[in-house]
Formats: C-alpha cells, structure tokens, sequence
C-alpha cells in the first residue's frame, strides 16, 4: 500500500521561468532530503552498521516485509529477514552474501533469493548490497531490494503454458497421424484394387486425396520439428562456425551438386551456442539460398562481423531476392510466399531459423530486392551470456 | 523360412485396435509367399490372454511374432510389451511394435522393455506394404528364431 501523506504543497507546477541551476548547489537540501528521497524510493532499501544491525529502512522495504520501522532499526536483520534459506533450512550468518560484504568491502548483486516476511511467508526478491564507506572508512553497508513476486509468476505461467503446448504438439503428432494413414492408405487401396476400372477424372480425384494426406503428413513432421527445438536444446557451448558450416556442406552435398552452387565464407568466428542448432540453422539458410535461385550458379557467401558485444553473421546469396514488404512475414512458421508448383516445402525453415536464434538471445533479418539476391542476417550475443545466464530454464 | 517346421503356416498375432490398420496388415501378408496366419485381438487384456491361452484362447497356438500397437484400449501396449518380457513362457517370442507414434520419448520407453524393434507405420500404402513384408522377411527368412 503506498503511503502517500498529505504535506504542504506549492499548489502549482514548477514553471520554465524558475530558471535552472546548473551547479545543483541547492544549499537546504542537507541529509533529512537524502533520507527523504530513500524513504520515497520504490525498491526496499535499508543500510545495516558494522554489526549487521538495522540503521536505516524505508518505507518500501517495511512495506514488502511487514515490519514497523521501530520493529527493525537497530536489530539484527539477518536474523529478522534473513535467517532461512529458499527452502527453509537455516542460513547460517557466516555464509550470509549480505553479511559477506561487509568482511569483503566489494558490492554484489543476488538475483532470484528470498526474504521472510513477518508473516512468515517468503518474498523472492533480486539483492544489491553494497558497502557504504565515508571518507575511505567502512561504514556499514546498503541493501536494496526489488519484489520479483510478478516477475516469478509470469514465469511458471510461462513455463505452464510451454508445457501445456509441448504436450500439444506431441498429441497433435501422435494422434493427427492415425486418421491420416487410414485416409492415405485406403484411399491408395481403391486405386490398387480398382486399378483399370476406374476413368481418369476418379484416378485424379484419388491423386489429389493422396497427396492432401502427404501434405498434411509433411506439416505435421514440421511442426514437430519447430516444437523440439524447444524441448531437445541442449546447453550452449562454444562452437566453431567453420566447423558447422563444413558439416552443413557435407549434409547439402546432393542439393550442392545438382545445382553447381558456389559456397564461400571469410574467416569465421567461435561462438557460444548449441552446436547442433547451429547447424541446423547454416543448413536451412543455405538450403533456401540454393533453392531460391536464379537460372545462373548459385553463389552463397558466408561472413561474419563482431559489432559490439555480438557477432553479425550474414548469408548473401544471388538469388531471386524477397521483396522487402514480406521481409517479417517470412520467418512465421508455414508462410509461403510462393505455390507449391514454384518451390516446394511448408515454409518452416525460416521459422525454425527464427527460433533458433531467439533462443539465443539474437535477432535474424534480411535484406534484399526482388531479383537482387538476398542476405539473411543474425546476430550471436558474445560469450555465454545467453538465456541461460539470465536464468531462464531450459527443458532437457 | 528354415525357422518354421515345413507345412506349418507361421503364427503371427496381431495386437491392434484400428480395423483400418487390421486391413492394411492382412492386405500386406494376404500376397505373401510365406504360408502365414494372423490372428487379431483388439486391447491389451486380450492380447494376454491370447497369449497365456486363457478362457476362450484355450486352444490358441503360440505366436512365432507378435504384432504390437502401443495405443490400446484397457491395457496398452506399453504394458502388454512388460508382461511379455517379464513372463518366462513368452519371453522369447519377437514382439514388434508397429505404431503411429515417432515420439522419442515413445521409442526410448520401448526398448527399455525389451521390444526387439521399432516401427512407425508409414503414411503411404506401398511402404506400409513394404514394412511389412520387410517384418515377415525378416524374422522368418532371415533371423535364427529360438527353437519352439
């Protein structure tokens, strides 16, 4: 509940005319403003003396454990908030984190601990602590926490809801199958069985009846496919994108050869990642370039760029080029932008792209003109730092 | 086919609840060159007791391979494939299961109770025809089954 008390106001809004103070010497604001300010704040804050006990707490703080002030200034708060952990066995005060800082004079940061409230119900919150120090003398130090009740919660819904959609897609592959097989098959069996019996127009109508169960059949195994993406990853890890790209040319060797295409790359970087994801990703890109293609040779150039604290990887290749009004809609799973009688497929390559490099904590694009050719971009975050350092959970 | 005493049609029992899939396989064996005969049960329960020649399978011969879907009513084929293997009697006999499912939890599961192979049912005729014909070449052709 925030406590907004009713104080004596100026009843009207600062005005551009006030003018500025650009030396910020504002000579009356002295330490009952400061205190002011950190009891205003939002996020739970209170600072602890050399001992470890309660000097300051603001309001926010009190609120998120239920505490009166008077209940905490000058008490031990490891005892008060501190002393169990996650899981309620107790937290022994020297291998208390917040504790720590005081012995080490170095800030850190907790993410995803918990607090005990009065009630005696836990609070998971993320902890700054930080050492307070006056004129290079350590004073005690500063412990700010941030509620992450909502955050959590969004988390199991979160983590529900891909459960709920893996199950999904395992029933969906599973069961869509069965009906499928008995339309295909004996619909295959009246061809067999009639064969010479029946006219052109019914062997048609069969033919079209055989290959809607295949097609259906193919978009089943695809989505599938997109739903492992998720439930088979495996951790990240370095990867040599050389490497990967060699793998991804053995396994196009057939698709390579028929079409003549040329395939070059500059020196290409060691990233973090899931290997074989990765590769599945060289694969799809490279396996569109060549199918994509113009009537010349198929040339496909692999490149890679560090910008920033990521790596830019770009596939450029001559082909017939996207228009740029459908450079999003391309990478939805089963959008097409052609017939199937132009280029065959579901459209789940790109899809299956744009998972894969989410799950990475990157971006994928492309760039391109209608007969310009095409350049499909990602980018690779450097270092491990991808979703499982933040610590999202991956299904194993 | 030197693993069937000469004369004797090889015993296959199929385990399947799907008329459809029951066709398809009769279909498939019905032009074999290997003298067989099928047998049908459609759930678990009957499966075992078909196989243990119980109430009104008393007279039921021994399956040389068994048929096996995993979805089944009463009883699936998960635990029908236990039973089997944990039954001294039935152990031996070769049980294939032939199913829709592609689902690697599925085939995992499988093997861990001692299936002696895996096979998902093709979308097309013709390769189900083949698969079948592959099953029934192999294991009474090819494979040394155990003396009966």
């Amino acid at each position: 509940m925030p406590q907004v008390d009713r104080v004596a106001h100026t009843g009207r809004l600062p005005a551009e005319s006030d003018g500025e103070n650009p030396a910020g010497d504002n000579a009356d604001w002295g330490a009952p403003e400061l205190l002011a300010m950190l009891d205003a704040a939002g996020a739970g804050i209170w600072g602890l003396d050399l001992r470890g006990r309660c000097a300051f707490i603001n309001a926010a703080a009190c609120r998120m454990l239920g505490y009166a002030r008077e209940e905490c200034i000058g008490r031990d708060m490891h005892e008060k908030v501190h002393g169990r952990c996650a899981n309620g066995s107790v937290s022994p005060r020297e291998e208390c984190p917040v504790l720590r800082v005081l012995q080490t004079g170095t800030g850190i940061r907790v993410d995803g601990h918990v607090v005990w409230r009065n009630d005696g119900t836990p609070l998971p919150v993320d902890l700054f602590v930080q050492p307070i120090a006056v004129n290079g003398l350590l004073k005690g130090l500063a412990v700010c926490l941030f509620d992450i009740t909502k955050q959590r919660q969004a988390e199991a819904d979160l983590e529900r809801s891909n459960k709920e959609l893996e199950q999904f897609t395992y029933v969906a592959s599973h069961d869509l199958q069965e009906p499928l097989r008995m339309v295909s098959s004996y619909t295959q069996l009246l061809a067999r069985r009639y064969q010479g019996q029946l006219d052109d127009a019914a062997n048609e109508f069969i033919a079209y009846a055989v290959d809607g169960a295949n097609r259906m059949q193919r978009l089943i195994a695809d989505l599938l496919a997109y739903s492992r993406l998720g439930t088979r990853a495996k951790g990240f890890a370095p990867a040599d994108c050389t490497a990967v790209l060699d793998q991804a040319l053995a396994s196009l060797k057939g698709a390579i050869e028929e079409s003549g295409a040329a395939v070059t790359h500059d020196p290409l970087p060691t990233v973090t990642a899931d290997n074989s994801q990765l590769l599945q990703l060289f694969q799809n890109l490279i396996d569109n370039a060549i199918k994509f293609r113009v009537e010349e040779r198929p040339r496909i150039h692999v490149s890679a760029e560090q910008k920033g604290s990521e790596w830019v990887l770009s596939f450029r290749d001559n082909g017939i080029g996207i228009d740029p009004q459908y450079a999003e809609r391309i990478f939805v799973i089963f959008q097409r932008l052609h017939t199937r009688e132009e280029y065959p497929g579901t459209g789940i390559g790109l899809a299956i792209c744009k998972k894969i490099v989410d799950r990475r904590g990157g971006r994928i694009w492309v760039e391109s003109q209608p007969g310009m050719g095409s350049t499909f971009y990602f980018t690779i975050p450097m270092g491990g730092d991808g979703y499982e350092q933040r610590g999202v959970r991956q299904a194993s | 086919m030197s693993n069937v005493a000469s004369g004797r049609p090889v015993e296959i029992l199929l385990v399947e609840d799907n008329p459809g899939d029951v066709g398809l396989t009769r279909e498939a064996l019905s032009d074999s060159k290997l003298l067989n005969h099928m047998s049908v049960v459609g759930d678990g329960v009957e499966a075992m007791a078909f196989l243990r020649r119980e109430g009104k399978y008393a007279n039921a011969s021994r399956p040389d391979l068994v048929l096996l879907d995993l979805n089944l009513p009463k009883k699936d084929g998960r635990e029908v494939l236990a039973e089997i293997k944990a039954d001294e009697q039935l152990r031996r006999i070769p049980v294939v299961v032939l199913t829709t499912s592609s689902a690697e939890q599925d085939i995992l599961k499988i093997y861990d109770l001692h299936a002696n192979c895996y096979i998902t049912k093709p979308v097309d005729l013709d390769q189900f025809t083949a698969v079948v014909r592959a099953i029934e070449d192999f294991w009474f052709a090819i494979v040394k089954l155990p003396p009966g």
